[in-house]
């Protein structure tokens, strides 16, 4: 475990995660805690967003998906996790006079894991996967914003992840050891981060050639079948709840101009990626549902309060403060 | 606002924000000596009044304890989480021995032992866009590392946490060295709480939100039963909420922070004089140099004084803001539930 002098550290003899006793000793208590897919293949979980939730931030969204799973209350293991993502946008800002020349708007994306976030505790300092998650977050926005229109600024998209989806089930990556491939919840965690970023560069007010949006699509092996080839293509997977994930994919989509910026795919997709693809742009037109909704509620509030404004001004102009001298 | 330049030799007159962006302190100085007897701030508090803060703890699924906090602008979420030092991890020889009277006299051993093991481990993060002077990618700033040792001497100082509740303890079922005699009770491991703050939003006494933050997500910290199974040979837990334990904090430590705002001298007006306000926001943290930051637990108790910049708060000063941060305690722990 590395030491980083600026902030406290764990024990140096390192700590481990508390093990539970049932669910080693009985495994049948343990298949009982396996969470199942309630929904319909084609039904996303509910999504809840708020816009400018950090007023010293240009723009800023708040994304919350819960569970579907409801949460047991006679065991102390988590269940499965929901995904609650905040963004912030600073700027865009003039950028420092030791800067080249920049014709067009810079982007800069961060995207960082709470500690609290996994299953397993993560560090502060960032690791390959969050570097990895930004990257894909910074050309799905780069393909929406009009950065010509600001020369010589650049801009921040600080993506904090403060609860994320797993991976798969806990109890599968204990006794089985890594099942096929990982990840899965990466996807998830990256069409979130699309999702609130966009609603939060529209809350900064940064020009976009339409709202993107993310949405994620698996293909699954059904565990109750013998045949192999027994897929089924789900929308807005949650991994935990499916013992096999064969294939997955995030899209970052426009809808009103059906264009993909970012595409990120994992595992066997088979002959057939295009269906892949179409079930994820599926998916993000239903979360562009819900961010379009409270966007606009969120204008209309605003101008509702200049209205107001405005129809008070004679009140407001003496409310001006004097300056002399 | 433009039209009324045209009339004859305009005041010049600025909208709010400007006036306050463009020269901060003249700024609140006006807002507060425009009534004498009630100051009231830029932010519509007067000088007393401090937010009220909003607390909801539980809603992390995978930490033991957590709460999120809003003091006004300022947002804070605080993550405790439990995980197990085992005995044989534990470097050097720092034997603490299992304390023989099993009551509350390991007050002193008790905290010197969750220093030196490091059994508390809180640790801030500002860079998460909260505000515009941290911005991801570079190392923690000097004010989050202050805040961090801040917090941790604090957690110290006050003997919040009890080592009792983080030992794992073990009571083999016959002595090895001599079966006639009594087993004796060993440590097998402890408890270790990562506690961590994440700042969503940041609009003022930072420090105050993320103590309060802290505070309430240790009382919702739940730690499952752990002990040392001899089969398996390490330490297991159990998953029934209804045996798992939660933490007992010694007394419930406040802090409350002033600013100390000083007026300047105009022409015409005297200005000699000073406002000290409470719960400063960011704007005001902006402006004011001297700052205290007193911790009280209940009525009696003083825990901490920190302040810094400036004279203005003398002696007696000192004790009306002791009176002021014992308000401040009723109000927080009020609001945290009121089992201190």
């Amino acid at each position: 475990m590395n030491t980083d002098r600026r902030r406290n550290n764990a024990p140096p003899g390192g700590t481990s995660a508390p093990v539970f006793a049932r669910t080693i000793r009985e495994p049948g208590y343990l298949q009982s805690l396996r969470p199942r897919r309630s929904r319909g293949p084609n039904e996303l979980r509910r999504i809840f967003l708020q816009p400018s939730i950090i007023p010293s931030a240009s723009g800023s969204a708040y994304l919350e998906i819960p569970t579907s799973s409801t949460p047991s209350t006679s065991t102390l293991v988590p269940p499965t996790s929901s995904l609650k993502i905040t963004a912030s946008v600073q700027g865009p800002k003039p950028l420092p006079r030791s800067a080249p020349f920049s014709p067009s708007l810079l982007l800069t994306t961060t995207v960082k894991f709470a500690p609290f976030a996994t299953r397993n505790r993560r560090g502060y300092i960032r690791d390959t996967t969050e570097r990895d998650l930004g990257v894909h977050l910074e050309t799905a926005l780069r393909g929406v914003i009009i950065g010509e229109r600001w020369p010589k600024s650049g801009v921040e998209v600080v993506v904090t992840i403060l609860e994320g989806d797993e991976d798969g089930w806990w109890g599968d990556s204990a006794s089985e050891g890594s099942a096929n491939g990982s990840g899965w919840g990466l996807l998830n965690v990256l069409a979130g981060c699309i999702t609130v970023a966009s609603a939060a560069i529209t809350d900064a007010g940064i020009d976009c050639v339409d709202v993107i949006t993310g949405g994620v699509a698996a293909i699954t092996r059904n565990p109750d079948s013998r045949d192999q080839k027994d897929l089924a293509r789900l929308l807005d997977p949650c991994p935990a709840e499916h013992k096999e994930i064969v294939a997955a994919c995030a899209v970052a989509y426009l809808a009103s101009r059906d264009e993909i910026t970012e595409i990120w795919m994992k595992g066997d997709i088979g002959a057939d990626p295009d269906a892949l693809i179409e079930g994820a742009t599926h998916a993000a037109v239903g979360s562009l549902a819900v961010v379009k909704d409270v966007l606009l509620e969120a204008l209309q509030a605003k101008f509702q309060g200049q209205l107001e404004v405005k129809e008070s001004g004679v009140k407001r102009k003496a409310g001006d403060v004097d300056m002399t001298g | 606002m433009a039209t009324s330049t045209q009339s004859q030799p305009p005041a010049l007159t600025f909208p709010r924000p400007i006036f306050a962006a463009v020269s901060p302190h003249p700024f609140l100085q006006a807002h507060l000596s425009a009534d004498k007897r009630t100051p009231q701030r830029a932010n519509g508090r007067t000088a007393h009044n401090s937010r009220r803060p909003g607390v909801n703890t539980g809603s992390l699924t995978h930490a033991n304890g957590s709460a999120v906090v809003r003091l006004g602008n300022t947002s804070v979420v605080c993550g405790v989480r439990a995980e197990i030092l085992r005995e044989e991890d534990i470097s050097g020889s720092s034997d603490f021995a299992v304390p023989t009277t099993p009551s509350d006299t390991d007050d002193q051993d008790g905290s010197k032992e969750i220093d030196v093991l490091r059994l508390v481990v809180p640790n801030v993060e500002l860079s998460t866009g909260s505000t515009p002077s941290h911005i991801p990618g570079n190392a923690p700033s000097t004010y989050q590392q202050s805040l961090i040792t801040r917090i941790r001497s604090l957690l110290l100082s006050t003997n919040l946490l009890r080592a009792k509740d983080l030992r794992i303890l073990y009571t083999p079922t016959t002595n090895p060295d001599d079966p006639d005699e009594e087993p004796e009770t060993q440590i097998k491991g402890y408890w270790v709480l990562y506690v961590d703050v994440f700042f969503i939003s940041v609009d003022g006494s930072a420090f105050d939100a993320a103590w309060i933050g802290i505070l309430a997500a240790l009382r919702d910290t739940k730690l499952p039963r752990a002990w040392y199974d001899e089969e398996f040979e390490g330490i297991l837990c159990s998953d029934d909420p209804a045996e798992a334990t939660t933490l007992q904090l010694r007394g419930l430590p406040v802090p409350a922070t002033f600013a100390v705002f000083e007026g300047q001298a105009e022409d015409g007006i005297e200005g000699d004089k000073d406002w000290i306000l409470s719960d400063p926001d960011a704007f005001e943290e902006g402006v004011c140099r001297e700052s205290v930051c007193v911790v009280v637990d209940g009525k009696k108790s003083v825990r901490r004084i920190e302040k810094s910049g400036g004279g203005v708060v003398g002696r007696d000063g000192m004790r009306e803001l002791v009176r002021r941060a014992g308000e401040r305690w009723s109000e927080v722990e009020q609001v945290l539930g009121g089992k201190a």
